[in-house]
């Protein structure tokens, strides 16, 4: 099977149109929009997001995300520490919801980025159906870890009954936000297609 | 190898790019890549119509979505309830500018901008206006396509609900009714729009045969 790369034509990202091929930037003749035959640097572009992503994660984890005020009296919550207040409290299936979309997804898109960056360069083992389907999931996935900044976004607007009880959020929400957006754009500079190029080789 | 290809009798997967004669679908029929299993072209049903009809019942729902309160909270005889747009209000006020900023991008800016651009594309393409702004126009609605949050605020919702209902009493308003009815508005416009068939039709209509030769 012959790849658009091997004849000579490369596909518009936008609006994906076929496009004669030349080295360096290609103009696109229906949407005039610019782009390359594969994506610039892309390896090295998602290894930095990621890098990033994974640095930010760390005070996201560290520094409460979220601070309940009742009488008064404030007291802190880490993310992994607001999950045990839900499992103490019995609420399991929340439990989960929140530990997967605030602890599992982030690592998982890390995680799996720097595997298949480690794949298209060196090409070792390299499934590219497999793993191109791994990219889609993570794609996918990317939004959904956002849940937990919207909760807390919530909870601090409709929990505001003055000196009795109310909610503030903590400084990991920030780094928090950062690290989903760093994976975010991490996932979109990776390019399936170099996959593909590293099996045919 | 002979590297002239006339363009616009192939199409290349967007994930694997391979290449392939292009197919000639009819509405409802789509193509998939045979050896990653994306989806190369698809023929949507209705496709202007439906995106049409779908985008203004979302700009229709979107005020009362963002303005009526999604929820309110009883504790200790006070009540407190909160929409989308007081959401906003509170954590400018209380100086969290970060989710604030992301609330409104995610879950107010961009649907609105998504919803509007789908209405004003099927709307010339309806009542036949096109004009060659739509080509940059299109473009620019597709840089917009992965950040769209309202599902997950959803979701959002719901986990609030659930954290909240055990120590307070808590109410559900209109809001939460015309918020999820947006939701499902702006995710089938999205969704019915026909990108394969605009673009075609815009390159028929502005785009000259020669300009791809030009290239080559």
């Amino acid at each position: 099977m012959k790849t658009a790369k091997q004849c000579g034509v490369a596909l518009c990202p936008k609006c994906h149109k076929l496009n004669n091929a030349t080295t360096g930037e290609i103009q696109c003749s229906r949407c005039h929009g610019h782009f390359y035959q594969r994506k610039r640097n892309s390896l090295q572009y998602t290894l930095a997001w990621n890098f990033a992503a994974l640095i930010a994660f760390i005070p996201a984890n560290l520094y409460p995300i979220m601070i309940v005020y009742q009488l008064g009296i404030g007291s802190e919550a880490t993310i992994l520490s607001g999950i045990g207040e839900f499992i103490d409290h019995g609420l399991y299936p929340i439990a989960v919801i929140i530990f997967t979309a605030s602890i599992i997804v982030p690592l998982i898109k890390i995680i799996g980025l720097f595997v298949l960056v480690y794949k298209a360069h060196t090409g070792i083992r390299l499934k590219p159906d497999k793993h191109s389907k791994i990219y889609h999931i993570l794609e996918f996935l990317g939004p959904w870890s956002m849940l937990d900044v919207f909760v807390v976004a919530l909870m601090v607007t409709v929990v505001e009954l003055g000196f009795v009880t109310s909610v503030a959020a903590g400084p990991a929400i920030n780094y928090f936000t950062i690290t989903v957006i760093f994976t975010m754009f991490a996932a979109n500079s990776f390019d399936p297609r170099l996959l593909w190029d590293k099996k045919a080789e | 190898m002979n590297n002239k290809i006339n363009t616009s009798f192939f199409v290349a997967c967007q994930q694997c790019d391979a290449l392939y004669d292009k197919p000639q679908l009819k509405q409802g029929q789509l193509a998939k890549c045979n050896r990653c299993g994306s989806t190369l072209i698809e023929r949507k049903v209705d496709s202007i119509e439906r995106s049409f009809n779908w985008s203004l019942a979302g700009l229709m729902l979107m005020l009362p979505a963002i303005l009526l309160p999604i929820m309110g909270v009883t504790l200790a005889g006070q009540f407190h309830q909160a929409s989308l747009f007081d959401c906003i209000l509170v954590l400018i006020d209380r100086g969290f500018f970060m989710i604030a900023l992301l609330v409104f991008l995610f879950a107010i800016a961009v649907p609105i901008v998504r919803l509007s651009g789908a209405l004003y594309i099927s709307y010339s393409f309806k009542f036949n206006k096109l004009k060659p702004s739509l080509l940059n126009f299109f473009r620019a609605y597709h840089h917009l396509d992965n950040w769209a949050m309202l599902n997950v605020f959803m979701l959002g919702i719901v986990v609030s609900m659930y954290k909240l209902i055990d120590d307070t009493e808590l109410s559900v308003n209109l809001g939460l009714l015309a918020f999820i009815f947006w939701l499902i508005c702006s995710t089938m416009s999205a969704v019915a729009l026909d990108q394969d068939y605009i673009w075609g039709k815009l390159e028929k209509t502005f785009i000259k045969p020669e300009a791809d030769n030009e290239n080559s």
